[in-house]
This record gives structure tokens, C-alpha cells and sequence, in this order.
């Protein structure tokens, strides 16, 4: 293994590289361009869910019950309806995500202290949606009942209504939030883009490098070259992890200063996790690229196994911990969980080596497993 | 007159027949393909399993630690509240300090810290503070877990306040308080898996009928085969159309496996409305994202441009469009933006054909804006395409 080799290698490949300026632009502006879309984009406070009533009952408690939903910022009301059929309808066209129905004699079975009953119709074709619209209701519901109930309390004892909402609210619940203390969507979502981003252009840039090579013949001329295996792998792969360790470093810089995330934890360990991790999703690269002989090919399988998996298992959108059995398995197999970790420790948390050995070790036997299946199987005397 | 008349219908049999013939030799490239075809069924069978029976995107499994200073049957009876499925109770902290080193630790997602006497304060109606430290380095699910704790304490607190102070005998019986009765339509038991195994469907899809019509097409002119094709008599649209054509239907069959094989069996997706209008708009879909695929195809040189120009546009639309997040969660703009996604209107029309039974009646909208989309995408690209060539 010589040195002067692989760098022969790397500066050839560099050139390519320069030369194709669409493609250098594009391996620079795609994570860049995507944080901004995602950063600014990818909220997920589920709010202005339109929703229709049905009222029954045309009275001053109904009003008030349905004025607490059409004025809370999670609902937008969209106009009231006359029957049953026409909710339907409603919720088909999806122009309505949920319709309450207000019964007839709410009020005065409310007024005689009887319980009454509202019915709420949620769309459940997204479970999400519907889980949250569901909430939504719930809690503006129980604010509404604690009023009555403490109306009720303070009539029919004789109590002030400061002294009824004393007794029934004895328990606070202080809720602290950590790390993200002001639970900004963007804090989360922003240092895991990082990891989106490194994880979708890494492996992308560094399979399409290689099989181009393949598909156009010009791989031949390293057949028959001294230059060895391990050199011409490790030559190819410079330019590509030293661009992905460029991103990686633009990307900090946009989530600090742009995002104003909080860098709480040490940079010079997020630096070298973060080339770890480059190197390990330049690892799915090089195996793709091993494995096809066209860039079509090369394309489709590196977006199939690189980008929707991490979208979907890396903790990106859904904790890890919530996934099922099978999803839990896939999301263990891809680097991107791993370091989805690291970015949030070292962001929000400031834990170190002590808490996220277990993540770089993951990485690290990664991207050497990776490398020797690599290195097996490229061979200079392939048998077509 | 008849032999003009000859002429014409031999023209047009012979442009069919050119069709047809591009079309196949289209298919062949991609059945002598052998990775990408094994990626293909692997993407619409074994993916799409794993994604509809492991997704999760409510809250499920909060893990919870508990500092129980107290250890008395309020106390007990509260954290047994705290149960499945959204959360996990993960065991009782020994010092109340330990709630900040294992959150640091992740894994754990919330520390309940309830204080000696509270069973006392309870019973003689003085008021007490119950402490919970939430992670939220995933905002929304720890507003959420925050939500469901809220609620559950508050309830709690009701219960126990009604019992007390002696206002009734059960606290739904007797006493003005609206019970909110909730109906979830057309997937009663928020059944995870039919969403997200049609939200997979739809997102595989998607990346097969961008990239692999922009893939083959730069490919062409890559290679320099482009050249042969156009000094032949074939026109720009019967070397382009072939492509999309040959596309569509591999993608179709794959469809069609994904229901039949996946779908239906193993996860009882239902299909209500019509079978044959989900595969026609299907088949639309991919048209006319095939369309942007062409579009970015004529704008680039070689194939891995094309594949960062295809990624760079494909990664937004899968996770913006409303299938892996509602629509509701988006800022206006991304709204106005995701205007330009086909997939934002397949969504719609998919949801409504499978699960809500409905019809062109109720959709025609979504569909008219995906054919006019997907035609002046294709419109455009053709344009380009000819351009480029002449």
C-alpha cells in the first residue's frame, strides 16, 4: 500500500469530480437546500384541523361548548351542519376532519345536573391525526367540565367559586421540560437533519462515483494498473468523505447560526463521530456499488436502503422506542439511528463518551465491517 | 381515395407498432436488471411489511421512572394509571437525583416525582405538587407524553376530589359533566397498519416513477444511444413515451403484488371503493410523476446529476406531502409548495378509494390536478427534450 497511489487515485477522482460542475453544486447544495426545506418545513404541531358541527340543541351551553373549539388555534371551523348525512359527507370529501354532534336537551340535562353526551366523528384514515384530534377534544372537554363541575360544586354547596375550584384542584402537576426547554419543533428536528442529510448524500455520491467507472469501461485501466485494491478503494472514496465532512461541517454552522440551536456538548467529539458516521454511510456506498453495474441500478438501491429507512427508523419522526418488532430490527441495521443519538446528545443534551460509547462503537464496527465486505468483494479480475 | 385511406391507417398502425416495439425493448433493459428488479419486489413486498406492522407515530411506549416518595395506595394507584399503550413504566428510582442521569442516558423518556404525604394531603383536601421531567429532544412526542400525563393526573385529581368531598356516588352519574363520546370513521381501531402500509405503497411508488424514467432517459443520452434512436425514423415522443409507458407497467404489477400479496392478506387493508379506479389513477400518479423525472432528465447531462436532481426533489415530497405527517403540522408555504407534489393529491384519492369507499365524485379535484400537473410537467420536458435534439 502506497501512499502516492492512493492519492494518484484521489486526485484523479477529484478531477471527475470538479469537472462535472451540476454534480459538485448539487453534492454541496442538496443537504444545505434540504435543511432550510426541513428546518423551516417539517413542523409537526398539528394545528387548524377543520371541523363542522352539528347543533341540536341551539342553546347558550352548546355555543359556548362549540365556541371553545372554533376559537382554540388546533381547530378551524369551517360552518354548521344540518344532519348526521351531511357530516358524513363532510368527512368523505375530507373538508372536515372531525364533526361534533350536540344533542338535543344538552343544556337541560346539564342545568338538572344529569350528565350529557357529545359525540365527536374523527376522520381515521391518517391514526395520527385522528390520535391528536382526539387529545384536542378530550382536553378542551375536561376544561369545559371542570367549569361545570366546580359551578356545580359552589351552587349546590354554597361556596365561593375560588374556594369549589380549590377542593376539586388539589394536585399540580409541575411539568418540566429538559434539554429542549422550550420545546421548539426545530430543536429537535434540525440537528437529526444533519444526520438525514450526511445519510442520504454520503452513500449516494460515493455508489454513483464508483459505478459510473464500471458502466463506462473506464474501470479497466485500474484493472490492468499496479495500483492495488485497498489503494484505488481508499483513493475513490477520499473525495467523497471529504465533501460529506465539508457538509458536515456547513451543516453545524447552519443549525447553530442559522436554526440558533444550541451546541451544548463538545465539538471535537461531534467532529470526529460525525466523520465516523460519514465513513460508515459511505460503507452502504461502496457495497451498493460493488453489487450493481448501472448507475440507474446504483441510484434506485442507494435511495431504497439509504433514505427510506433513515426517514422513517433513524428517530428522525418516531422514537425508536415506539417502533414494532421488525421496524426496531431495521432501524438497529442502519447507521443513522445511531448517530441520530449522537447529534441529539451532543446538541441538546451535552453528554459525552461516558453516556454514547455504545453509538460510536456501533458506528465504528460499521464502517469496518463494511469495509472488509468491500474490500472481499471488489476484485480487479471480475469473471464477465 | 382508398389506398390514401391505406396510407393513412398503415401510418397509423406502423407508429403503434414503433411504440410497441420501443416499449419492449424498454421492458427488457429493465428485466436483464437483475439487482434493481430483486430491489423492486423487495420494495413492494418485505418493505412494506416491515414498515405497515412497525410504524408507530402516536405515542406508544413512553418510558417512565418514578420517584415514589410517599409508598402509599394513592401513590400506587396514580403510576398504575400510567400504563399501556402509551406508557412504559421502566421502574422506581432509588434518589431523586437519578431521574437527571438516567434521561441523560436516554432510553427513559419521563421521571414522576411524587413527594412523602401526599396520600395525607389528599385526604385532608391541602393541595400538593407532583413534579414530571420530560425529554424533549424529540418536541412533539414530549409534548405529547406531557399531554397524556397532564391528563391523567387531572382526572385522577377529579376523581379522588369527587369521592372526597362525598358529591356523588359515581362520578358519571350524577353530576352535570359531559361525557365526549368519540367515533373514529373508516379505520375504527386507528388500525396503524393500513396507513402506513399504503403511505409505503405510495412513497415507493413515488421514488420508482421519478427515478427510473430520469435514470434511463439521461442514460440514452449519456451513452450517446439517444443519437441512434433519433437519426431512426422515430419521433422525440415515441423514444420518451416507450420509457414512461414501460415504467408505469412494471410499477403497476409491483402494485398490484403489494396489495394482493401484503395488503390484503396479511395486514386486511380494506378495499372499498373501486378496484379498477385505484389502478387507473395509479397509473396517473406515476405518469405524471414520471413527468418531473423527464423534466429533470432534459435539464442535466449524466446520470448521477440526474440522481442528485431527482433526490434532491423526491426527498421534500416524500416527507411533506401528508404521508408521513399530517398536512395540518405544515407552515402555510410548505402548503402552497407542496401544491406542486402529485403525491400531495394520490394521498387523497388513495385514502379514499381504499378506506372511505369513495368515488370520482368526491375526488375529482385531486384527480384534475394531478393530470393537469403531470401533463404540463410532461408537456414541458417533451418540449425540451425535442429542443435539444433538433
Amino acid at each position: 500500500m502506497k501512499l502516492r497511489r492512493i492519492a494518484a487515485v484521489a486526485s484523479k477522482e477529484w478531477r471527475e469530480v470538479t469537472r462535472d460542475r451540476m454534480f459538485l453544486l448539487l453534492a454541496f447544495l442538496m443537504p444545505a437546500l434540504w435543511m432550510v426545506v426541513f428546518g423551516y418545513g417539517l413542523v409537526l404541531d398539528v394545528e387548524h384541523i377543520s371541523f363542522s358541527v352539528v347543533d341540536r340543541d341551539h342553546s347558550a351551553f352548546s355555543r359556548d361548548y362549540l365556541y371553545r373549539f372554533s376559537q382554540s388555534r388546533y381547530f378551524s371551523f369551517q360552518r354548521e351542519l344540518m344532519s348526521e348525512g351531511e357530516a358524513d359527507a363532510w368527512l368523505q370529501s375530507g373538508r372536515a376532519r372531525a364533526v361534533i354532534i350536540v344533542p338535543e336537551k344538552f343544556q337541560e340535562r346539564l342545568l338538572s345536573g344529569q350528565p350529557a353526551n357529545i359525540q365527536t366523528l374523527i376522520d381515521g384514515t391518517f391514526p395520527l391525526r385522528a390520535d391528536i384530534t382526539k387529545g384536542y377534544v378530550i382536553a378542551i372537554n375536561s376544561a369545559f367540565n371542570e367549569d361545570l363541575l366546580v359551578d356545580h360544586l359552589a351552587r349546590s354547596r354554597g361556596l365561593s367559586r375560588e374556594e369549589a375550584q380549590r377542593r376539586l384542584h388539589r394536585i399540580t402537576l409541575e411539568v418540566r421540560y429538559l434539554y429542549n426547554e422550550e420545546v421548539r419543533s426545530a430543536w429537535s428536528t434540525v440537528p437529526a437533519l444533519i444526520m438525514l442529510s450526511l445519510m442520504v448524500s454520503s452513500p449516494l455520491l460515493t455508489a454513483l462515483g464508483v459505478v459510473r467507472e464500471k458502466e463506462t469501461g473506464s474501470i479497466y485501466n485500474i484493472y490492468s494498473a499496479t495500483v492495488s485494491r485497498l489503494e484505488f478503494l481508499a483513493g475513490k472514496l477520499v473525495p467523497y468523505v471529504m465533501i460529506s465532512v465539508v457538509n458536515v461541517v456547513v451543516l453545524w454552522l447552519m443549525a447553530v447560526l442559522l436554526f440558533a440551536v444550541p451546541f451544548k456538548g463538545n465539538l471535537l467529539f461531534f467532529l470526529s463521530t460525525s466523520v465516523l458516521f460519514v465513513l460508515a454511510s459511505t460503507g452502504i456506498g461502496l457495497i451498493v456499488s460493488l453489487l450493481v453495474s448501472t448507475q440507474q441500478a446504483a441510484l434506485i438501491i442507494t435511495v431504497v436502503i439509504a433514505t427510506v429507512p433513515t426517514i422513517l427508523f433513524s428517530g428522525l419522526v418516531v422514537p425508536v422506542s415506539s417502533l414494532g418488532q421488525g421496524a426496531q430490527l431495521q432501524a438497529h441495521l442502519f447507521p443513522g439511528m445511531y448517530y441520530t443519538n449522537i447529534v441529539r446528545g451532543t446538541f441538546l443534551k451535552n453528554v459525552g463518551p461516558s453516556v454514547l460509547w455504545t453509538d460510536v462503537l456501533a458506528l465504528a464496527v460499521y464502517g469496518a465491517v463494511l469495509g472488509a465486505i468491500g474490500y472481499r468483494l471488489f476484485t480487479k479480475r471480475p469473471r464477465v | 381515395m382508398r389506398s390514401s385511406d391505406d396510407i393513412a391507417i398503415r401510418r397509423v398502425v406502423v407508429w403503434w407498432r414503433r411504440l410497441a416495439v420501443m416499449t419492449r425493448k424498454d421492458l427488457l433493459q429493465l428485466f436483464r436488471d437483475i439487482p434493481l428488479m430483486g430491489f423492486l419486489v423487495y420494495s413492494f413486498t418485505f418493505s412494506v411489511y416491515v414498515t405497515g406492522n412497525g410504524l408507530q407515530t402516536q405515542l406508544r411506549n413512553a418510558g417512565l421512572l418514578v420517584y415514589d416518595a410517599d409508598r402509599s395506595a394513592s401513590s400506587r394507584e396514580l403510576i398504575h394509571r400510567f400504563h399501556a399503550p402509551y406508557f412504559r413504566v421502566d421502574g422506581e428510582l432509588v434518589r431523586p437525583e437519578e431521574g437527571f442521569e438516567r434521561l441523560d442516558q436516554g432510553g427513559s423518556m419521563l421521571v414522576l416525582d411524587i413527594p412523602a404525604r401526599f396520600h395525607e394531603s389528599l385526604a385532608a383536601g391541602e393541595p400538593v405538587a407532583l413534579q414530571l421531567l420530560v425529554d424533549t429532544t424529540n418536541a412533539p412526542q414530549g409534548l405529547s407524553a406531557a399531554g397524556y400525563a397532564t391528563r391523567i393526573v387531572r382526572q385522577f385529581d377529579l376523581e379522588a376530589a369527587i369521592t372526597t368531598i362525598g358529591l356523588a356516588a359515581a362520578p358519571s352519574t350524577d353530576l352535570p359533566m359531559i361525557v365526549s363520546d368519540h367515533r373514529v370513521w373508516y379505520n375504527q381501531d386507528q388500525n396503524e397498519t393500513w396507513f402506513e402500509s399504503i403511505s409505503h405503497l405510495l412513497r415507493m411508488i413515488t421514488i420508482f416513477a421519478m427515478l427510473l424514467p430520469a435514470a434511463a432517459l439521461v442514460r440514452e443520452k449519456e451513452r450517446g444511444t439517444v443519437e441512434q434512436l433519433l437519426v431512426s425514423p422515430l419521433t422525440p415522443l415515441q423514444i420518451m413515451l416507450p420509457k414512461v409507458l414501460a415504467m408505469t407497467l412494471v410499477i403497476l404489477g409491483a402494485t398490484a403484488v403489494a396489495l394482493f400479496g401484503v395488503m390484503l392478506p396479511v395486514f386486511g387493508v380494506p378495499i372499498r371503493g373501486s378496484i379498477i379506479l385505484f389502478f387507473s389513477l395509479t397509473a396517473l400518479f406515476v405518469v405524471a410523476t414520471a413527468g418531473m423525472g423527464v423534466f429533470a432528465a432534459t435539464i442535466t447531462r449524466n446520470q448521477a446529476q440526474v440522481g442528485m436532481m431527482t433526490l434532491l426533489v423526491v426527498a421534500p415530497m416524500l416527507l411533506l406531502s401528508g404521508i408521513t405527517t399530517p398536512l395540518e403540522a405544515m407552515p402555510d408555504w410548505v402548503q402552497y409548495l407542496m401544491a406542486l407534489s402529485p403525491l400531495r393529491y394520490f394521498i387523497e384519492i388513495a385514502h379514499g378509494i381504499l378506506l372511505k369507499g369513495t368515488g370520482l365524485d368526491v375526488f375529482w379535484k385531486q384527480v384534475l390536478a394531478m393530470a393537469g400537473l403531470g401533463g404540463s410537467l410532461f408537456g414541458f420536458g417533451m418540449w425540451r427534450f425535442r429542443r435539444q435534439f433538433r
